[in-house]
């Protein structure tokens, strides 16, 4: 039989939660993830909370006292509007439109995460843009809350994964292109490619992994919404740095690699 | 047994030198080793005529073959996935639901109103599935995707089994399925139940139900 287990709910219906039961800093099922605060802080994404319990107070980031904390955990002063901070002690619980949310613990360690996934994160991580357009990294030791379209699988390398499946990776030397393109080369491979006939598999294009670390994978191919990271300087060498946002030809769009569909696009880039 | 489920959504699979597999375009998350995905023109197996049979009857969904020697790991859209194993016998499964199959399957299309006559052509227009649905038959496993979890109901000759048409995935064995609908006069001034259409499934094998009424 297959297992479609209903999280949070045992055989005799659903639990029902008081401030003492909801769990300390862990889910409470798959889709909600409870975050305990003791006079403490922690950083989430704008609208990510669902209910709180106790003395907890939100607040935006970058005005007033909270001004140092842009500088301190931060570093990248543009995206922080984005975030909020949660102050004071009780229980919150964040969760993000019924997606997969999953608690992860760093231990001086880092971590590259798409930056649509991240929900939220420990002060005591520090959060960074990476090279990498539109992916964060995290740097420390702490907690940090994430959100994916299916359970997060944790994978070692050598391996290729889809774009759009790729959450993050941990540990990893930074990922590089690979393309499938076999069946577009030799004779029928040329035909296929000129005329179109037969389509392409959408899979000509992978993220490639190699050495030590862990890729996290989600499992589909949906992806999270986009949040911003942030501008990086405009200066030569910064990746996504120069021209700013996707759609400037003649060199590899920054951001969102370019996706295998049109066959024109296909020839363009494998120079058929 | 080449998937192997690694959560609800995601399953693997071992592909070795000489066995192939069929999957939907685009449907792969990631993979390990040397392993080619290669766009199928004809849309599964069989020769030309099977093609062109698949492409008359919309049960053509867009197939590679992946082949070489590596794991790889499937999943779509964020939709459930159901690994079933044949032994010998037919699933009847809608195309643009197959993940992935094994292809020690051998594919075919079938005409839904041989089975039911007029009822069978109406079921079509109702489910929306069409006319048509896509076979799978000998030994070997499938990934269907199902929107919300994958169920099994056995059905016996004494129990036949009554499923919402939007919430049929897919069913194996020896099976008569036929549309039974209660329309009264309520459906008429539009107070019916919702309930109007039903899957009657009677015979002896498995019918696969997905819990949510939500089409693919």
């Amino acid at each position: 039989m297959s297992t479609y287990g209903t999280p949070g709910a045992g055989p005799t219906g659903p639990v029902v939660h008081d401030p003492m039961t909801l769990p300390a800093d862990d889910n409470v099922n798959a889709y909600t993830f409870c975050v305990e605060l003791k006079s403490g802080q922690w950083f989430l994404q704008k609208g990510k909370m669902i209910a709180y319990y106790g003395a907890i107070e939100f607040n935006g980031i970058g005005h007033g006292r909270l001004d140092r904390l842009v500088r301190t955990s931060f570093h990248s002063p543009l995206h922080a509007s984005d975030w909020v901070v949660a102050e004071g002690s009780g229980r919150m619980l964040l969760a993000d439109r019924a997606f997969d949310v999953n608690s992860y613990d760093l231990d001086d360690g880092n971590l590259t995460i798409r930056a649509g996934n991240l929900l939220a994160f420990q002060p005591s991580l520090a959060l960074k843009q990476s090279i990498v357009p539109g992916f964060l990294t995290l740097i420390g030791t702490g907690k940090f809350v994430a959100a994916s379209n299916g359970p997060v699988v944790f994978m070692e390398p050598p391996i290729r994964v889809d774009p759009q499946a790729l959450v993050g990776w941990a540990d990893c030397p930074s990922p590089c292109h690979h393309y499938d393109h076999g069946y577009l080369t030799g004779v029928l491979g040329g035909l296929r490619a000129m005329t179109g006939l037969g389509g392409v598999s959408g899979e000509e294009h992978q993220f490639e992994f190699v050495g030590a670390g862990t890729v996290l994978l989600q499992s589909s191919e949906s992806l999270m919404d986009e949040t911003a990271t942030g501008a990086v300087p405009a200066e030569p060498g910064v990746p996504g740095g120069g021209v700013p946002g996707p759609g400037g030809h003649g060199q590899q769009p920054p951001g969102a690699p370019r996706l295998p569909g049109q066959l024109g696009d296909l020839q363009r880039r494998f120079g058929l | 047994m080449a998937f192997r489920e690694i959560n609800s959504k995601m399953v693997e699979a071992t592909v070795l030198p000489g066995q192939r597999l069929f999957s939907q375009r685009g449907a792969m998350l990631a993979y390990r080793g040397d392993v080619s995905f290669t766009p199928n023109v004809q849309g599964g197996q069989g020769g030309l005529m099977s093609m062109l049979g698949r492409r008359v009857t919309g049960e053509a969904t867009p197939l590679m073959s992946v082949e070489g020697s590596g794991t790889v790991f499937f999943g779509h859209g964020g939709h459930h996935v159901h690994v079933i194993h044949l032994t010998g016998d037919t699933l009847y499964v809608e195309a643009d639901r197959l993940l992935a199959f094994e292809g020690t399957l051998r594919q075919g299309t079938m005409f839904m109103g041989s089975q039911g006559g007029v009822m069978g052509l109406v079921r079509g227009q109702v489910t929306g599935q069409g006319l048509f649905t896509t076979t799978l038959q000998g030994q070997g496993s499938v990934a269907v995707m199902a929107h919300g979890g994958v169920f099994e109901i056995p059905i016996t000759p004494q129990h036949p089994v009554h499923v919402d048409p939007q919430a049929y995935v897919a069913h194996h064995g020896e099976v008569r399925n036929k549309l039974s609908a209660a329309l009264g006069w309520r459906e008429m001034v539009g107070r019916g139940s919702g309930e109007a259409f039903q899957l009657e499934l009677s015979g002896s094998g498995t019918v696969f139900v997905q819990a949510s009424e939500e089409k693919l």
